[in-house]
Order: structure tokens, then C-alpha cells, then sequence
């Protein structure tokens, strides 16, 4: 009898080890990922001040990773891409998009060229593009792929793979530009904000590759939380998790993302990349 | 000359003719390198170079001083990496060796264990994933199931090629398990371990490329820093795992191993607490197409019109994977004389041992990726990769194998010593290594899509991302029923003399 006792006390204290649970998050990998254990790691910090819960950072390896984390509620909030954000929402009904930064409202993506193809920055897609070869960047992309690719359509109606002589997936923005400043591809589709950056450091060689147009501006990243939080976080954390998220205003934690701010968002402004995303055949 | 042909029959002086070892054996290699070449021109070969040596440089610049200060947590991410393979391979082995005893006799296993095979790693990882989250689990699975498939038909193949009389002595009505204790094992006993130690480095390749979709082994920084263009990083983790496989000898060492898996396993940890639900619903959903599932077959008439055009990727496959072995074939045949106490002198011994080590352990993304920057989109840059990297595995097995071999014929050169006495001997051996490697180089042919090469795997990839399971998992089992039938069509080919494996591994 005592041994009875004694395992449900134990029981019953593993059963409350699990109630109190871990609050996770994680990003998907798109930009600067170097140190990113120890830059998220004070997020995390900041999260778990705000929201009393113990929070911890998840660093996960691709875009399907992330939204597969989300899914299985290894996670229950996420830095989403547009994509992948609308994919998360779709799987895990309930779940909502919080909270986007101020440049995200009008995010655009650049199509870069190798000096060798003679384009000129233009206003308008360069009708001289059509044979080329050119690079996206990750399938699941919004800025490297998804979006770059409906403005394309819009512009010659048809799909890449008619339009350009090759059509490649370099997986990763940096490698985007790496490919297109060695002259491997004529062209490429990168996110805006990770080809400022890397002029700014000084990491392209902008003799060699150039950008040649933007799109036009389209909604992108969010944090997107599961609507299952509030039962073993204790009602309203939904809501402390929105406030936490607008309120962040240290620069050195914002730098992370990299944001200025985050503004608020909700599910019904990504209409327009789910509609784009099911046009291309990407969402079912 | 046609003339001559027809006065002389059956002489065998002619080399398309006599049944020696030696001619069937040069016949079927260069059967093998004709029908290579006849393939070329289907295949996409473009070479399209501008200016990559700025990219080039800074790759070279990253390996020659690598930035050793730069790297997050190195060591653990090093442990991680062998306990990964340790138990990944002891797992693989404890599941095999009951398969091995059954190969032989039950058909049901062999087509399982081909089966289990013939999905690469990552692909396996890539499923776990869905269920198991990014953990110990995942890998250790990812390693183990297609690895129990490869130790069967191994062991299978050393048990068989044992010397019968021991089993014959046995008296009638012996169990398969006490045959195999007391009559197989302890002759197979130094083969069995010589293959399950080579499998440890393999396995060791493999759990670096399991970082490579988020397990934190030490390609997961890997892949990132070189993804990012952080060489000098990179370069550290590609020293930190050459080193780590050139002191292999030394440090996986037979009485260190079981303290190894001890310290090992305290990495492998936390284990996720596996929710059924969770994998009910991959298992009975994920997998299947929303239309069988509801019994639509209209509709499963459009899921099946909607799946990628086979045909362009199976072809791209099957000819990627002929010319990456042609290529193996080439390139180990150039190379392990390098590497082998026949020749050279001690400096330039090391210096080939260090060629092959590089070649064989960085992985092939990476020298595909430098092949891409150099040459260009096209197949080429696969092809390259797939070839240098079985090839100096290959390469490196040989030249384990030679150094076994003692030379004795008076007054003959190194080329001498070579053609007339090493590669006579060695060259069956490296024929049946081709064919072993041809099935893992069509494997591998899947995880190059990267490069815009259109193989099945690239779809298999591009349908993860798109979380599109059920497609991904029936283009998995394309991959698998070609793997079994190219798997069948070489064992049928491959001329007898090969099938005796003389064992490379064993020293």
C-alpha cells in the first residue's frame, strides 16, 4: 500500500513536471545564422521574464522542419516566413498569426544579375531575361521563391521552366548571391533585407552582380502562435505573448530577427500568399 | 582480319573470347565503360564558368587558416557525432545479424532488407522527423534501419563464403543458431568485425549529414557556416571531422569502444517522449493520399497526375548513378596506389592517405557545390562529386587490401610490381567494391538535387518541403523498387569471380 501511495506521489508530481511545461519557440533559418543559439538564447530570456514560464529556443535546420516543429506542438511559437507561415496556420487550425515587423507589411524581393548579362536596373522586368538561367533560393521561400516567381508569371504567363534556359533551388539567400557574383547563374531572386545586409558588410562584390528590379511589396514574416496555448499556459497568455512580442524594443534583441519593431498582424493578411502559393501548386 | 576470326575459334587468344578470370573480368569493365560512354551524350554536361575565383579563393582561404576560435561548442557537437554513429551501427548490427542468418533462406527478408537499403539516410531522418522531432531518436533510427539491411546481406555473404567442411562436421538435425555459434562464427569472427568497424566510419560520414537537416552532429554547423559563406568556420569543422577520421585507428580502438558508447549515450539524451497520436496519424495519414483514403478513385486519378513526370527522373537517376560508378571505378583505380606501402616513399604515402581521407569525407554537397561554382548547372558537377568520393573510397579500401599483399617477383619496377602483380590480385576485389558502392552511389544521386539535377530524389526533397508527405513517400518507394531492380540486374551481371568479396576491411 505504502508503494502505491508512494508512485502516485510520484506520478502525480511527473504529471505536474509535464503540466508546467516548457514554453518553446523557434525561427526559420534565413538569415545570418552564426551564433544563433546564443542571440536567440536572449530572446528566450526576455520571453520567459515577460510571460513567467520557463521559455526556450528551438534552432531548427529548414523551412519544412520548422513548420513540422509547429505541427507536432514542439514548438508553440514561431518567426514564420510567409509560406511557411500560412502551411503552420493551415496544419494547426486555431493557430494565429501575432504579430509582423514594420518592414514585413512591405517586404519585396530584389532579382539580381552577373554584370556579364548587360542588364540595367529597371522599373520594369527586363523582357531580355526570358532564355537566361536563373537561381531561387529555398523551395518554400516567400522572398527567394514564392513571390519572385507569381511576379514573374504575372509579367511573361509562363512558368519558369519555360521562361529560363535552367531553373536552380540554391536553398539559402547568401547562396543566392554567391552563385550569382560567381557568374553560375545569369540571375537570381533574393530577400530584399538579406542583400542590404550584405552590402552593407561588404560581402558582395557589387562589380560583378547587381540588382536589376523589385518586386512589388507583399506581406512576409510573422510570429504565429498555436491556439491550443492557453490551456497549459493559463488563460490569456495568448494575450501576454502578443504584448511581449509588440512591446520588444531592445535594439540588441530586435537585431536577432534582423527588425526594427513589430507591428500587429492577423491571419487574413497572408490571403494573398496562400492564394499565390496554391496557384504554383505549393499548398493543397 | 575477319577472316582470321573465323580460322581460329575457340582459341582463346583473343581477349573478346578466352573464359579466363582475367578476360571476363576485362571484358565486363570494359562493357561497363562502353556502354558510360554511349550514355554521355544523353546526359546534361554543359560547362559554364565566369568568374568563381573569388568564391573559390575564399573557400581555399577557409580551409588553409580556419577560424578554430569561432566554432559553438565544438566538442560536443564532435561527441554527439560518434555516439550518433556508435549506437546508429551497434543498433544497425543487433537488428542484422538475426536478418543475416534468414537471408539466405526467406526471400520476404532479403526484399525487406533491399528495401530498408535503398533509402538514403537522410531521406530516413527526414521521415522520423515528422514523428520524433529533432532528436537522439530520429538519428539513431535514420542510422540503424537502413544499416540493419546492409549488415544482413553482408554477413549473409561472409557466413556463406565460408569454408563448409566445419558445418558438414556437425551432426545432423543442429539448430540454424548453434551452426551458426559454433561452426560459422568463429571463422567469420575477424571479417564480421573487420566490415562492422568500416561501417563505423561510414556510419560517422553519415551522422555528419544528418546535421544537415537539424540534428546537432557536427554537420549541422557545418552546413550552415559553408551555406552562409562562412568559410573560415567551415573550414575548422572540416578539420575537427578529417582529423577525427584520420585517428580513427587509434582512437576506436576494441577496448575503448564499449567506454565510448558509455560516454556516448549521456550525450544522446533528452528523449522525446514519443506520442503515439502522433505517430498513428503520420503512419495512417500522412503517408496517403487524401483521395485513397476516402475512397475517391477519381480523385486519386488526379493525385497520380499531379506527381512529377517519372520518366525524365528515373532516367536522370539510373544515368547518374551509371557514370558516378563508372567514374568510382576510375578514379579508385588511379588512386589507391597513392595510398598503398608498394609504392612511393613514406612522404608521399601520407600525402596520398591525406588526399583520400579529404575526398572520402567531405561530404558530397560540398564538392559538389564546388564543382557547381567551377563548371557551372549541369550534371557534371554530380558526377564529379559522386565519382571523386566513392572513388577514393573505394581507393582507400584497395590500398588497405594491397598493403596485405606481399610482392615477391625479382627485378620488376613500381609499374612492373603494379601490372603484373597487385592489380591481378586486387582487381576482383575492386570490381565487387564497385558493386557494392554502385547501390549506395544511386542513392546518393538522390541527395545532389540541389544542383537542379532532376533525379527522383530532388522530388522527394522538393515534396518535404512542400510537407507534401504522401507524395514524397510514393516517390520513395519508386526509389526503392528501382534500387531493387538495379540491385538484381547487377547481381545477375556482375561475373561470379567478383562474388567472392575478398574481404579489404580485414586487417
Amino acid at each position: 500500500m505504502r508503494w502505491l501511495a508512494a508512485s502516485t506521489a510520484a506520478l502525480a508530481l511527473f504529471a505536474q513536471g509535464a503540466a508546467a511545461d516548457t514554453f518553446r519557440f523557434t525561427a526559420i533559418p534565413d538569415e545570418d545564422q552564426s551564433r544563433l543559439v546564443e542571440r536567440f538564447s536572449k530572446v528566450a530570456n526576455y520571453l520567459e521574464e515577460r510571460l513567467d514560464v520557463e521559455v526556450e529556443y528551438v534552432p531548427v535546420k529548414s523551412y519544412g522542419a520548422t513548420v513540422t516543429a509547429f505541427r507536432n506542438n514542439q514548438v508553440q511559437l514561431a518567426w514564420f516566413g510567409g509560406l511557411s507561415g500560412v502551411q503552420a496556420r493551415r496544419l494547426v487550425p486555431g493557430s494565429i498569426a501575432l504579430a509582423q515587423s514594420s518592414e514585413d507589411a512591405e517586404f519585396k524581393s530584389y532579382l539580381i544579375a552577373h554584370r556579364s548579362t548587360g542588364l540595367e536596373r529597371s522599373e520594369e522586368l527586363p523582357a531580355a531575361i526570358e532564355g537566361m538561367s536563373l537561381t531561387f533560393g529555398s523551395r518554400t521561400s516567400t522572398s527567394g521563391r514564392l513571390m519572385p516567381e507569381h511576379f514573374l508569371r504575372e509579367r511573361f504567363g509562363e512558368a519558369p521552366d519555360t521562361l529560363f534556359s535552367r531553373v536552380g533551388y540554391s536553398g539559402d539567400h547568401s547562396r543566392t548571391i554567391a552563385l550569382v557574383e560567381a557568374g553560375t547563374w545569369d540571375l537570381g531572386a533574393v530577400n530584399y533585407s538579406v542583400w542590404e545586409a550584405a552590402v552593407a558588410d561588404d560581402r558582395v562584390d557589387t562589380d560583378k552582380v547587381e540588382v536589376i528590379w523589385a518586386t512589388p511589396p507583399y506581406p512576409d514574416y510573422n510570429w504565429t502562435l498555436r491556439g491550443d496555448v492557453d490551456q497549459p499556459f493559463g488563460e490569456g497568455f495568448t494575450e501576454k505573448v502578443r504584448a511581449a512580442l509588440l512591446e520588444m524594443d531592445d535594439p540588441e534583441l530586435l537585431a536577432s530577427f534582423p527588425r526594427e519593431a513589430f507591428i500587429p498582424a492577423d491571419n487574413a493578411l497572408y490571403a494573398p500568399i496562400e492564394d499565390v502559393a496554391e496557384e504554383l501548386g505549393l499548398l493543397r | 582480319m575477319s577472316a582470321d576470326l573465323t580460322e581460329r575459334p575457340g582459341h582463346g587468344r583473343y581477349w573478346w573470347r578466352g573464359n579466363s578470370t582475367g578476360l571476363k573480368l576485362a571484358r565486363h569493365t570494359l562493357a561497363l565503360l562502353a556502354l558510360a560512354v554511349v550514355m554521355v551524350p544523353f546526359a546534361d554536361l554543359e560547362i559554364l564558368t565566369r568568374d568563381p575565383w573569388g568564391e573559390l579563393a575564399r573557400m581555399a582561404q577557409g580551409l588553409a587558416w580556419p577560424a578554430w576560435g569561432s566554432l559553438e561548442s565544438p566538442l560536443q557537437a564532435l561527441g554527439l557525432t560518434v555516439a550518433v554513429a556508435l549506437w546508429g551501427t551497434l543498433g544497425g548490427m543487433l537488428l542484422g545479424f538475426p536478418l543475416a542468418l534468414l537471408f539466405s533462406r526467406s526471400r520476404l527478408v532479403r526484399a525487406g532488407c533491399a528495401f530498408v537499403r535503398a533509402i538514403h539516410e537522410l531521406f530516413w531522418a527526414l521521415l522520423f522527423l515528422q514523428v520524433f522531432g529533432l532528436s537522439a531518436a530520429t538519428a539513431l533510427m535514420a542510422l540503424a534501419i537502413p544499416y540493419a539491411g546492409i549488415f544482413a546481406k553482408v554477413y549473409a555473404e561472409i557466413l556463406e563464403q565460408l569454408p563448409s567442411a566445419p558445418r558438414d562436421a556437425l551432426p545432423r538435425g543442429v539448430g540454424r543458431l548453434s551452426r551458426f555459434i559454433y561452426a560459422e562464427l568463429p571463422l567469420a569472427w575477424a571479417r564480421l568485425s573487420a566490415y562492422t568497424r568500416y561501417r563505423f566510419e561510414c556510419g560517422l560520414r553519415a551522422s555528419v549529414l544528418l546535421g544537415f537537416v537539424g540534428l546537432p552532429t557536427l554537420g549541422f554547423q557545418l552546413e550552415t557556416a559553408f551555406r552562409e559563406g562562412r568559410y573560415h568556420e567551415a573550414g575548422a569543422l572540416l578539420w575537427l571531422f578529417y582529423l577525427l577520421i584520420a585517428s580513427l585507428p587509434w582512437w576506436g580502438h576494441r577496448r575503448l569502444l564499449p567506454l565510448l558508447a558509455l560516454g556516448g549515450a549521456l550525450l544522446l539524451g533528452p528523449w522525446p517522449a514519443v506520442e503515439g497520436g502522433l505517430l498513428w496519424r503520420f503512419i495512417s495519414q500522412d503517408i496517403w493520399p487524401p483521395a485513397l483514403l476516402e475512397g475517391d478513385w477519381r480523385g486519386l486519378i488526379d493525385w497520380l497526375a499531379r506527381i512529377p513526370n517519372l520518366g525524365p527522373a528515373i532516367g536522370n537517376t539510373l544515368l547518374l548513378g551509371l557514370l558516378g560508378s563508372v567514374g568510382a571505378l576510375l578514379v579508385a583505380l588511379a588512386l589507391w596506389p597513392l595510398a598503398s606501402r608498394h609504392f612511393g616513399n613514406p612522404a608521399t604515402r601520407l600525402a596520398g592517405r591525406g588526399l583520400l581521407i579529404f575526398l572520402r569525407s567531405t561530404p558530397e554537397l560540398m564538392l559538389a557545390f564546388f564543382f557547381l561554382l567551377l563548371l557551372g548547372p549541369s550534371l557534371l558537377p554530380a558526377w564529379l562529386a559522386l565519382a571523386l568520393h566513392n572513388g577514393a573510397l573505394i581507393a582507400f579500401l584497395v590500398a588497405r587490401h594491397a598493403d596485405a599483399i606481399t610482392t615477391g617477383m625479382p627485378g620488376v619496377n613500381a609499374s612492373g610490381r603494379l601490372a603484373y602483380e597487385l592489380l591481378p590480385r586486387l582487381y576482383p576485389g575492386i570490381l565487387a567494391l564497385l558493386y557494392y558502392r554502385a547501390e549506395v552511389i544511386l542513392r546518393e544521386t538522390a541527395i545532389l538535387g540541389m544542383l537542379g539535377v532532376a533525379t527522383l530524389g530532388y522530388y522527394i526533397d522538393e515534396n518535404f518541403e512542400y510537407l507534401l508527405f504522401d507524395v514524397a513517400f510514393f516517390l520513395l518507394l519508386v526509389t526503392a523498387a528501382l534500387n531493387i531492380a538495379v540491385d538484381a540486374l547487377s547481381r545477375r551481371l556482375r561475373p561470379k569471380e567478383t562474388a567472392v568479396i575478398d574481404d579489404p576491411c580485414q586487417r
